[in-house]
């Protein structure tokens, strides 16, 4: 008994016990670091689930930013992915799950395979029937390249700028695939920035769109579409790989997983495989995308000027991109006959962010004239735009890559 | 070729890759535009060239004569009169089963009425 009272095994087992539980971690040397990106990803999590923004994968960025924070946990490694390699010879000693998952993005899997979802998702009839919208996507790409241009005279490397131009682009997985490859140190901010402003397109679009035209500029009534063959739909797709991918390789993976999967739908013979990719494909891949972009804002990464440079330089993108999209339709409308005339709001509706940009563009035209709809004109630019930023992104990663 | 990699980056190399990349962006959108014209011209004007043709086309006398055009309205006549006289007794009405789409949403239409309890 009395050498049972001397033993000190209970109380080294217990303060064995308290050292290795995650909360001992708090009051260690970056603990604090873990605590803040805890409580950030908290907020995250009640802006996905009570404000709705962008909750697919705002609810699994933020959960998985809160399963890297917690110490002790070992979901995530961030030195098996140190200087942009992925070290293999390290996996064997002790890896998390989310570390295998992540290879998917760093191997850019999850963005192509989530193209293949947004193609079969897309209509892609309104470009066809109106080829001119493919120039306001275009338009509204300048933003990326001009918030490249501020990112750097903010002091980051040009790969870092490119990733962070890409933002403006308004197209999650295009911002993620660059990323991943260019700055994977930005990675966490970066993605979070994007969906976060993809979410505010409805509050940061409508200003810049009114600022920039006249009331008689909103009330413009643009005419009909034509009617689009089946036959130009089943060719676009294919078409569209072809060019786009002899061009500009590096924008391959992109543009032929999105034609892929519009093809599927429009081909109409494989309905199963259409279903497939837009329904369990997609959402099989959003949640591993999710979880591994949030396990990569770790304190470290995340807590730092840079991380407040990026937010507010995804928000120049954005606004960048927007007036450069009205801007361009209005220089268009210059060069267009009467009654061929194009109202300018659906210019910012060519960054991409399918389908709210055009869901915008027509809220704000029917505000000036409630019989005006723009949804199906405005779709142009808008799926143009993700062709567009898929584009920049190519052209980006075949100069920075 | 150039191997970006191994250039010096300063502003003048982000300049230029600015420049160019913008005007890239432009060119390979404005070659799509082009190229979905021509998709225009030669797929989605077919069927309206061809239906152009045949209302140009003057009928001739030769080819419908008074007895003729009463013998087709007769047929006609007795076959829609002929009509639905015995059902099929077979529903044809089919359930479609639509999948989402943002398209067809109602919580997310742009009309959307007042929710009155």
């Amino acid at each position: 008994m009395l050498n049972l009272l001397q033993s000190n095994f209970a109380l080294e087992s217990l303060e064995k016990f308290l050292s290795s539980m995650g909360f001992a971690a708090f009051f260690s040397e970056m603990g604090w670091g873990n605590l803040v990106m805890i409580l950030i990803a908290f907020f995250l999590l009640y802006l996905a689930i009570k404000k709705e923004y962008e909750p697919m994968l705002m609810m699994t960025i933020a959960f998985g930013m809160l399963l890297t924070n917690l110490p002790g946990a070992g979901l995530f490694h961030e030195e098996l992915f140190a200087g942009g390699h992925v070290h293999w010879g390290e996996f064997a000693h002790g890896a998390g799950l989310l570390d295998y998952l992540y290879l998917g993005v760093k191997l850019g899997i999850y963005p192509c395979l989530i193209f293949v979802g947004v193609g079969a998702m897309t209509d892609f009839g309104p470009l066809i029937a109106n080829p001119k919208s493919f120039l306001l996507g275009a338009a509204a790409q300048v933003g990326i390249f001009a918030t490249f241009l501020a990112a750097y005279a903010m002091g980051f490397t040009p790969e870092q700028a490119g990733s962070i131009g890409i933002i403006g682009g308004a197209d999650g997985p295009t911002a993620i695939f660059l990323t991943a490859r260019l700055a994977p140190e930005l990675l966490g901010p970066i993605a979070v920035a994007a969906y976060s402003y993809m979410a505010l397109v409805p509050v940061i679009q409508p200003p810049i769109m009114r600022a920039l035209t006249t009331k008689k500029e909103r009330q413009i009534k643009m005419s009909t579409l034509r009617q689009v063959s089946k036959k130009e739909r089943i060719l676009f797709p294919i078409v569209i790989a072809s060019i786009i991918s002899l061009i500009l390789p590096d924008a391959a993976p992109l543009i032929g997983c999105l034609m892929l999967g519009n093809l599927m739908k429009e081909s109409g013979v494989v309905d199963r495989l259409s279903k497939t990719v837009q329904n369990e494909l997609m959402n099989i891949v959003v949640i591993f995308l999710g979880l591994t972009v949030g396990a990569t804002a770790t304190a470290n990464a995340f807590l730092n000027p840079s991380t407040i440079k990026i937010m507010v330089m995804g928000v120049v993108a954005f606004g960048v991109a927007s007036a450069c999209g009205v801007l361009f339709a209005k220089l268009m409308n210059c060069f267009l006959k009467e009654g061929n005339k194009i109202n300018p709001l659906i210019g910012s509706a060519g960054v991409s962010a399918v389908p709210m940009a055009a869901r915008v563009s027509q809220k704000v035209g029917q505000e000036e004239n409630p019989s005006n709809f723009l949804l199906m004109h405005a779709m142009g630019p808008n799926v143009a735009g993700v062709v567009g930023s898929a584009v920049a992104a190519g052209l980006l990663l075949s100069f920075l890559g | 070729m150039t191997n970006f990699l191994a250039v010096t980056w300063g502003w003048n190399e982000m300049i230029w890759c600015t420049v160019i990349s913008i005007a890239l962006v432009f060119a390979v959108l404005v070659l799509l535009v082009f190229v979905m014209k021509l998709f225009g011209v030669i797929l989605a004007q077919k069927p309206e060239r061809k239906l152009a043709k045949v209302a140009e086309k003057p009928i001739s006398d030769e080819q419908l004569h008074e007895e003729q055009i009463a013998a087709i309205t007769a047929a006609l006549k007795l076959y829609k009169s002929a009509l639905h006289d015995r059902e099929s007794e077979v529903l044809t009405i089919q359930s479609l089963k639509r999948a989402y789409s943002p398209w067809n949403s109602k919580i997310h239409g742009l009309t959307q009425l007042p929710d009155r309890k």
